[in-house]
């Protein structure tokens, strides 16, 4: 693979829910460091496809290549395709019967054989990155939203994967606690993370993203950087949809 | 039986004190001090029969423990593979548990105990025990996998989804995330199978198995004192039911450690 390619190569896939049609001949290519925000109204189709990419979803046709790696090729194997794409849920996910601390290290202990010591000095470190850590020992139904959502951050990053997927991470949360998630993602956003991010906060949208992809019915209306965007939307549908929402 | 409810604690089993249940907690303390005077009292006042019945079935407490702790154990195993079976994608693996569960759950236990016990014998000896922990075993397991089967679908399939999208495959999902929390859910129909078991070991008392109810009926027909043979027979299961209805109770709570706040 070139050091130039995209890291994620998403091709004229096509996602059929009986007769409904999900995503309508998408293509997305996301490069290495490249933070992609996807807008639109629910239904779009935009968490379908942030989920066809760790291959949560499966699509009816089109390919997806992610890191060199044919996603249907039957000889690649799926499980070690996701430990390199971390994903966060709208609702959390945490691993209810683990500690924070349990959730961190469970993954990187039995799928990456790491000791234990190991993988709770990594764990620490991130609980402190995402400023968590005195909960260390708390069950997840001892949190808050927000806490919860970064524990689920940092539980994603245990594994050290090259891309993170972040679907609706901040829908869930009463108002306050909003903030907190999106500093910790726009802190990993500066690191170089590359990340694809479906949302409804355009100021994280504006602030972070390379590219703003805008879908509506299953399909890629308009893809802007976020200044062109915002300001200069060229498709009457973007700028109804930016008129709703700001 | 359609989808379980988060929490089943309605069964033929026992009702297990909930520790918030007053009402059934209050129930439970006066028959167990009913039930635990009697059994002294009886014996003391009138020790012929009452006390000679009560030295009599020992032994076949010991038989009705084994061949229930044996039972539950099987069932146990061939439930979670069952309950496996059941949400299978398998073709194969989901028909035959299927039809496993729909054949046994159709028969009576009884009949499928005297099936299983004369049909064995017609090739193979083995001993009354072995019989009898087979056949009940192969009912109940039946009906465990359909506890099973409740319990893993009762956790939140974004639980799935967050193990699998770390890189774990279908088994360690199961073994990892969703097991240990299905476990939990199924605590309470588990106990309430058990001690439903428990009792219905009184049928193997029909095979030549020395539990407590076959122990009080060759009592009872050297002696001819029936009445006084049953009820102490009867308050033998009644005090083991309580005692482990309690203790079911018991485990659910401690188990219950990471919903509490």
């Amino acid at each position: 693979m070139n050091a130039a390619d995209p890291i994620i190569q998403i091709q004229n896939i096509n996602k059929y829910f009986g007769s409904f049609k999900a995503l309508d001949d998408v293509s997305l290519d996301v490069t290495v460091g490249e933070k992609v925000v996807v807008l639109g109204p629910s239904g779009s189709g935009k968490s379908t496809l942030l989920r066809a990419i760790n291959k949560l979803e499966t699509i009816s046709s089109g390919s997806i290549i992610v890191d060199g790696h044919d996603l249907y090729d039957p000889a690649e194997d799926i499980n070690r395709i996701r430990m390199e794409l971390g994903m966060v849920f709208q609702s959390f996910n945490l691993f209810r019967h683990k500690t924070v601390l349990e959730n961190l290290t469970l993954a990187p202990i039995k799928l990456k054989k790491m000791s234990k010591e190991e993988a709770d000095q990594l764990a620490l470190r991130l609980l402190d990155k995402v400023g968590i850590r005195d909960r260390a020992e708390h069950y997840p139904l001892q949190l808050s939203g927000g806490q919860q959502q970064r524990v689920a951050i940092a539980r994603a990053l245990a594994m050290e994967p090259k891309i993170m997927l972040f679907d609706e991470p901040t829908s869930a949360l009463d108002p306050e606690m909003i903030g907190e998630v999106l500093e910790v993602m726009v802190t990993l956003a500066h690191e170089g993370m590359t990340m694809v991010v479906v949302t409804h906060e355009m100021g994280f949208a504006r602030e972070v993203a390379d590219q703003v992809v805008f879908m509506d019915e299953g399909a890629i209306v308009e893809m802007a950087a976020p200044d062109i965007f915002f300001d200069n939307p060229k498709y009457d549908r973007t700028k109804l949809f930016l008129e709703q929402i700001l | 039986m359609s989808d379980l409810e988060k929490k089943i604690d309605i069964g033929d089993g026992a009702a297990i004190p909930d520790p918030k249940d007053r009402g059934l907690f209050s129930a439970w303390w006066i028959a167990l001090i009913g039930t635990i005077s009697l059994l002294v009292f009886l014996p003391m006042f009138k020790p012929d029969p009452y006390g000679k019945v009560l030295l009599f079935i020992p032994d076949g407490i010991l038989i009705t423990f084994e061949v229930t702790i044996l039972s539950i154990s099987l069932a146990l195993v061939i439930g979670l593979v069952t309950g496996l079976g059941r949400i299978s994608t398998n073709r194969f693996f989901n028909l035959t548990a299927s039809l496993y569960v729909e054949v046994v759950r159709g028969i009576p236990l009884l009949v499928q105990l005297f099936y299983i016990y004369f049909a064995l014998g017609r090739f193979v000896l083995v001993p009354d025990l072995v019989a009898a922990v087979i056949a009940m075993s192969f009912c109940y397991g039946a009906y465990m996998g359909e506890v099973f089967r409740a319990g893993i679908k009762s956790i939140d399939f974004g639980q799935t989804e967050a193990s699998l999208s770390l890189g774990f495959n279908q088994r360690q999902t199961m073994t990892y995330v969703i097991l240990p929390q299905a476990w939990r859910t199924i605590l309470p129909p588990v106990g309430n199978e058990f001690i439903a078991l428990l009792k219905d070991t009184s049928l193997v008392s029909i095979l030549a198995v020395s539990d407590i109810l076959r122990r009080g009926r060759e009592y009872a027909s050297e002696s001819f004192n029936y009445f006084e043979t049953y009820t102490m027979i009867a308050l033998v299961y009644l005090l083991i039911t309580l005692i482990l209805s309690k203790l079911i109770s018991n485990m659910e709570h401690r188990l219950s450690y990471y919903e509490r706040r």
